[in-house]
């Protein structure tokens, strides 16, 4: 084997912060090269330089021992060097096929100016039949699943001849059939003379398919091992930089009681193209219960979140809370009656950037008397406030009167959280409560989450990590497509069986 | 960092200024007068001697609100650019009240003028609202084309049903002396110029203090967000333009009893209140102590122009030079403003989003 593709003391900053600190990584031509890390460690900043979607502070990259400097993506591609990035780039009312040629068409043979399509989709075809793709050219890209239009874009980039193909984050969006079905699909490619370099967090998906693996951990190379030489705990160590403890679990230990605190009855919504994207959803939650929602990214988890938070309209069902009708309440109402929400973009939803930390800790309940003197804002009570929602949740800033940019993501997290469990609400909506965040803020948030459930609060978790739904829930509803398809008992069921559920298979088989 | 931040600020507001000083001392030259002799003039005569002082004052009085009613809207992300239109309708509905309703309490007809003035501006500034909340119609482009609606409906109102028969100019009745404001002694200064501070105080005080101003700045900063956390986001943008409205009537109805008493085409002066009220906003950064200090210096700089024009020989149109640079200058930081001017024009495409984790 003969290296194909390396870097040299390659560097990016971002201002004073060092994504990437002098990485020198080597890629063997053929190889699957998987470059793992936790959120924010620098994996993606990385291929972003190799693909020259951004350009690097300082550094080399040699394509096959020849120093490079690509100009732009484009440039890259020339070189053999594609990318199918972690959102796709497709025109969703365009066929396979006119995807695939974007940019490239290939025109007729006599009039120069029209597409000769027929020439187009017959290349396709040869092309998904090459690499061993299920895929028919002539579907329309929209009526397709993710797991599909993942395939699109990697067709995209073998239909221009590239020897090396660089995956960020690929799986996140699949169901775990669509996963293993793709990583056959590079075992195939590699088959075929590709190098491929995968960009993950998730170490299954390492183990099983890669040859060797570089750690980066905030924005350093820790170690390159090869994966038969290694194992996924040692993987683990490596990335966090000590021993991952076991996560924190629901050990069902705390009896819910009987009493029903939170129920929704058929409730539907359109988005703004008018497409019921919330479909008759129905569930109900007790006291003392973590009420779990899983599902593929996309279903409608978002939506259904919008709408019990007070950010979109239902057109059918209702919503009621201790007994009371709460159907389409704004958000500081239901903060109001002991409804807790932590919204699932914590940066969209959750807090104001460009505010201050005190200004966000006051959120939602802009209209609390707490925070008022005669009847107008007190600033010593405001920062008060805010200073024991810092010093309770161990909450690390810089500034205290700076804005919330100057926090990291978990620390920012922490703070949504410790301004909405600050009224002692009852019930607890939390969507995608670590998304993004390192692993000790994850364990702490867990945490948090299980202690508010073992006072006796209900819980509504929804989010796109199987395994956190997993860990942390006493029942399990499963999104597919708007509706709720299945609930499962987390003790009984296996991933693989909420893996098919939320692919949309038919509910009797699995429960 | 703050203080880094609020010296970018000052420098953002005083550098225009002072190019547009420095540009004009150039012109002063090419004349064959003396640049210092001639700023020496004009400031000096508008605000250092009680006459020139006070006169600057009066007029800025209305700037003062014009300012403010736009900083409102730009904080929070919005633009209202119809403060011209609005400050029109309520001079000429506070000059209809004044000429019409013959009210003999000089407090009361006052009063009514400015609620009607106030009102109108209201009602005139629902359609950008309505427009903007419930159909994505940029305000922008509705309040501002608007201004020239209100403009023509106007020149017909006072040229046609409203005329006042015996002048020999088009213009509406002289209000009655009722609702007229006395001035301080031998200035032009009168009491409206408190109220107007009055007013600009109350804002601030509400801004700082109570949720009116909580929003303001979280729709400015991040609208979904606002949504989120249960502030009426489509509400709140009704209710910022119309109160944006209300002070543009209220300043027009000022400007009527202090200044004007009566409606003619050239109600608002030349550039026009409205219009200045935006340049002073820009330069105060849109701040409350930066919208006084450069109401005051754009005040000046208009009272000036008649000083200039008395003392030495050189043509008063130097100060509508002087304007006009700084309006282009603040112009390029209004673009940057609304739509990253800066950011587009600066090659380096990949620096601007940040890291990519």
């Amino acid at each position: 084997m003969s290296t194909i593709l390396e870097t040299k003391d390659l560097t990016k900053k971002f201002g004073d912060f060092t994504a990437n600190d002098k990485i020198n990584l080597t890629v063997e031509e053929g190889e699957i090269k998987a470059i793992v890390g936790e959120n924010g460690a620098g994996k993606s900043t990385l291929m972003n330089m190799l693909y020259r979607q951004i350009p690097p502070t300082s550094g080399e990259i040699f394509l096959r021992g020849k120093p490079i400097e690509f100009q732009s993506p484009r440039d890259a591609i020339q070189h053999g060097i594609g990318m199918v990035h972690q959102h796709f780039m497709l025109v969703p009312s365009f066929k396979v096929y006119e995807n695939i040629l974007l940019g490239t068409e290939i025109p007729d043979a006599k009039l120069r100016f029209l597409v000769d399509s027929k020439k187009e989709q017959q290349e396709c075809a040869e092309l998904v039949k090459k690499y061993g793709f299920d895929l028919d050219v002539n579907e329309v890209v929209e009526n397709l699943s993710v797991g599909q239009q993942q395939k699109i874009e990697i067709l995209k980039m073998l239909y221009r001849n590239v020897d090396i193909l660089i995956l960020d984050e690929p799986t996140s969006v699949l169901t775990p059939q669509e996963v293993d079905e793709l990583l056959l699909q590079l075992k195939e490619l590699k088959a075929q003379g590709k190098t491929i370099i995968l960009i993950t967090h998730k170490l299954r998906e390492v183990m099983e398919v890669s040859d060797s693996v570089t750690v980066i951990k905030k924005g350093q190379i820790i170690g390159n091992v090869k994966t038969s030489e290694t194992n996924e705990a040692e993987l683990a160590q490596m990335m966090v930089g000590r021993k991952v403890l076991l996560t924190v679990q629901n050990d069902h230990s705390v009896q819910e009681s009987p009493e029903t605190i939170y129920t929704v009855r058929d409730l539907t919504t359109n988005n703004t193209y008018g497409n019921v994207v919330v479909d008759h959803v129905s569930f109900e939650i007790r006291k003392g219960e973590i009420y779990g929602i899983a599902g593929v990214e996309g279903n409608g988890q978002s939506e259904l979140v919008k709408l019990l938070s007070g950010m979109m309209e239902a057109t059918g069902g209702t919503v009621h809370y201790k007994g009371e009708d709460i159907t389409n309440l704004w958000a500081n109402e239901l903060r109001s009656i002991g409804i807790a929400i932590i919204p699932e973009d914590r940066y969209a939803q959750g807090l104001c950037k460009e505010m201050t930390l005190s200004a966000n800790s006051i959120a939602g309940s802009t209209r609390s008397d707490a925070f008022k003197k005669n009847g107008v804002y007190d600033s010593k009570k405001i920062r008060e406030h805010c200073q024991k929602l810092i010093d309770r949740y161990e909450i690390r800033i810089a500034d205290f009167d700076g804005t919330v940019s100057q926090l990291s993501g978990g620390n920012a997290q922490k703070l949504i959280i410790a301004r909405e469990m600050r009224s002692q609400p009852d019930f607890l909506i939390a969507s995608q409560p670590t998304r993004g965040v390192d692993i000790g803020a994850i364990e702490f948030i867990h945490q948090q989450i299980l202690d508010f459930r073992n006072r006796g609060g209900a819980v509504l978790l929804i989010s796109s990590e199987l395994s956190e739904v997993m860990s942390l829930s006493d029942r399990i509803g499963v999104m597919y497509k708007g509706k709720i398809l299945g609930e499962v008992d987390p003790l009984e069921t296996s991933e693989t069986q909420i893996g098919l559920l939320m692919a949309g298979a038919v509910p009797q088989e699995v429960v | 960092m703050k203080s880094n931040k609020t010296l970018i600020n000052l420098l953002n507001s005083v550098l225009p200024v002072l190019l547009a000083l420095l540009i004009g001392a150039i012109l002063i030259l090419a004349i064959g007068e003396n640049p210092f002799e001639a700023y020496g003039i004009m400031f000096g005569k508008s605000l250092f001697t009680l006459r020139g002082l006070t006169n600057t004052l009066h007029a800025a009085g209305p700037l003062l609100l014009t300012g403010a009613a736009i900083a409102i809207t730009f904080r929070a992300g919005l633009f209202n650019m119809g403060v011209e239109g609005q400050l029109l309708i309520g001079g000429f509905m506070a000059g209809l009240v004044g000429a019409y309703l013959h009210i003999s309490n000089p407090f009361l007809h006052k009063a009514v003028a400015f609620a009607v003035g106030a009102a109108a501006g209201v009602l005139f500034a629902l359609i950008p609202a309505l427009l903007r909340a419930y159909f994505r119609v940029d305000e922008m482009v509705v309040t501002l084309t608007l201004n020239y609606v209100m403009m023509t409906i106007l020149e017909y109102l006072s040229s046609g049903p409203f005329r006042d028969q015996g002048a020999g100019y088009v213009t509406t009745p002289t209000i009655d002396q009722s609702a007229m404001f006395t001035r301080f002694g031998s200035t032009r200064l009168t009491p409206f110029f408190i109220l107007a501070l009055l007013v600009f105080g109350i804002l601030w005080y509400l801004n700082a203090k109570t949720e009116f101003g909580y929003k303001i700045e979280a729709i400015g900063k991040n609208p979904e967000f606002s949504e989120a956390t249960g502030l009426r986001v489509r509400r709140s943008i009704i209710m910022l333009i119309l109160v944006s409205g209300a002070i543009s009537g209220f300043a027009g109805a000022g400007h009527m009893m202090s200044q004007e008493y009566k409606y003619t085409l050239s109600f608002s002066g030349v550039t026009g209140l409205g219009w200045d009220g935006m340049l002073v906003s820009l330069l105060g950064s849109h701040s409350p102590l930066g919208i006084v200090i450069s109401s005051i210096f754009y005040s000046a700089l208009k009272t000036g122009a008649d000083n200039i024009n008395m003392y030495t020989s050189i043509p008063k149109e130097i100060v509508a030079v002087i304007q006009g640079i700084i309006i282009l200058f603040l112009s390029i930081r209004f673009l940057n403003e609304r739509f990253g001017l800066l950011e587009k024009l600066s090659k380096k495409k990949g620096e601007k989003n940040g890291p990519a984790l």
